[in-house]
């Protein structure tokens, strides 16, 4: 049985994601709240975070797979924010791609510290992959619920390499433009392209692994 | 259209974007491409698992936590210089390895002043006069030089190996002062 990563998080499949808005809406609305920022209004720090920390937590905690870890490091990614906003050029591009850019960076870090630590620990989750499979196999029939396809997908993407899952996430869950994952990740959009192509026909193959059909 | 050409518009056709000439290329070459239709079918199957997919809600004491954490605007805007300061390379400094390691220099600073006889006492406003400032420091130096002088002068060792060397340089002058005997050696070979 696929355990629930994250007890304290809730799903939500009977809404969208994000709000749909236009890009040069957003890019109005988020430079007027960094301008706020920047000139010291308390009030303006508290509509960030609460604007965008879904985002951030979101994508910690898919590519991290960890609760406890997607909040510490949702809370350094808005700390980082605080200490860095004056470097965010509204010209250079949308804060949502600054955003995203910043928590990237923050999580590869994290990935490399936590390397050896990780080593150790997939020994220990060899043991219980058996009963897993064993448990999906009662899923293959119908479809599944929200809450149990973003179980199996957590699980999914963490067999990803990082190239792959974070291209993914950014793409199919966050649903960031190719142009946006290119600034982000800083390759050309011909590489994203191409890895969201390897990242999704791995994932495919996982999934079919855990007996889950799609 | 080769395989690889089709890779490259697949996210678009999978975004149902590709204009309608592309995707019929596309489209005929899945047919006759068993590899790329299998890639299609994965790409599409996971693009259509990942949309039933549930959002993530964070915690709600997320937000509390990170307001917590960030000190307000006005206060980092005011708090910048200092914070480059303190919390810049005083930050480094201050340390508890850094704090003990000048605590002994200023111990043993102390310690010198006191073996070089050198008064403690209050600081008056003339001391810091540059001139006096200066005289001070060139006489005490000088001071000192004479006092390490005398000491070393003074030590056995030192009395010792000069009173030798002294010793030895006026063997050597009364060895060249005497007056030679030109003809001792001749009349020993003779004998």
């Amino acid at each position: 049985m696929v355990t629930v990563a994250n007890p304290a998080a809730t799903w939500n499949w009977a809404t969208p994601s994000y709000p749909q808005v236009s890009a040069s809406d957003r890019l109005d609305a988020d430079t007027q709240l960094v301008e706020r920022c920047l000139s010291g209004q308390d009030a303006a720090w508290e509509d960030l975070v609460k604007l965008h920390n879904r985002r951030v937590y979101s994508i910690c905690f898919r590519f991290t797979n960890n609760g406890s870890e997607a909040q510490d490091l949702t809370q350094e990614v808005f700390l980082r924010v605080f200490k860095n906003l004056k470097s965010f050029r509204s010209g250079e591009g949308l804060f949502v791609v600054w955003l995203t850019r910043l928590t990237r960076n923050l999580l590869i870090d994290h990935y490399r510290r936590t390397r050896m630590e990780r080593a150790t620990e997939s020994l220990e989750d060899q043991a219980g992959a058996l009963e897993e499979n064993t448990a999906m196999m009662a899923r293959t029939e119908g479809m599944l619920a929200g809450r149990e396809a973003s179980e199996l997908l957590q699980a999914a993407l963490q067999k990803l390499s990082p190239d792959l899952r974070e291209t993914v996430i950014l793409r199919d869950l966050e649903e960031l433009e190719y142009r946006e994952i290119a600034q982000v990740l800083n390759v050309p959009e011909g590489t994203v392209k191409s890895r969201l192509n390897r990242g999704r026909a791995e994932l495919a193959r996982v999934l079919r692994r855990h007996k889950v059909r799609i | 259209m080769t395989c690889a050409e089709l890779e490259i518009l697949l996210c678009d056709y999978t975004d149902g974007t590709l204009p309608a000439e592309e995707r019929t290329a596309l489209e005929s070459h899945l047919a006759g491409c068993p590899a790329c239709a299998q890639l299609a079918a994965d790409i599409a199957g996971v693009t259509a698992f990942i949309e039933t997919v549930a959002t993530i809600e964070p915690p709600a004491e997320l937000v509390t936590r990170i307001l917590h954490q960030i000190p307000d605007g006005k206060q980092a805007e005011r708090r910048s210089w200092w914070a480059k300061l303190g919390g810049g390379w005083l930050q480094g400094v201050l340390q508890p390895r850094y704090v003990m390691g000048m605590a002994m220099t200023i111990l043993s600073f102390s310690m010198l002043a006191r073996f070089a006889h050198i008064p403690d006492r209050p600081l008056r406003p003339s001391d810091l006069d540059p001139v006096k400032a200066w005289q001070s420091i060139d006489d005490r130096g000088h001071r000192i030089w004479d006092h390490a002088m005398k000491y070393y002068d003074n030590l056995r060792l030192v009395i010792e190996i000069q009173s030798r060397l002294k010793e030895w340089t006026d063997q050597d002058q009364i060895v060249d002062s005497s007056p030679r005997k030109p003809d001792a050696g001749t009349s020993e070979n003779k004998r």
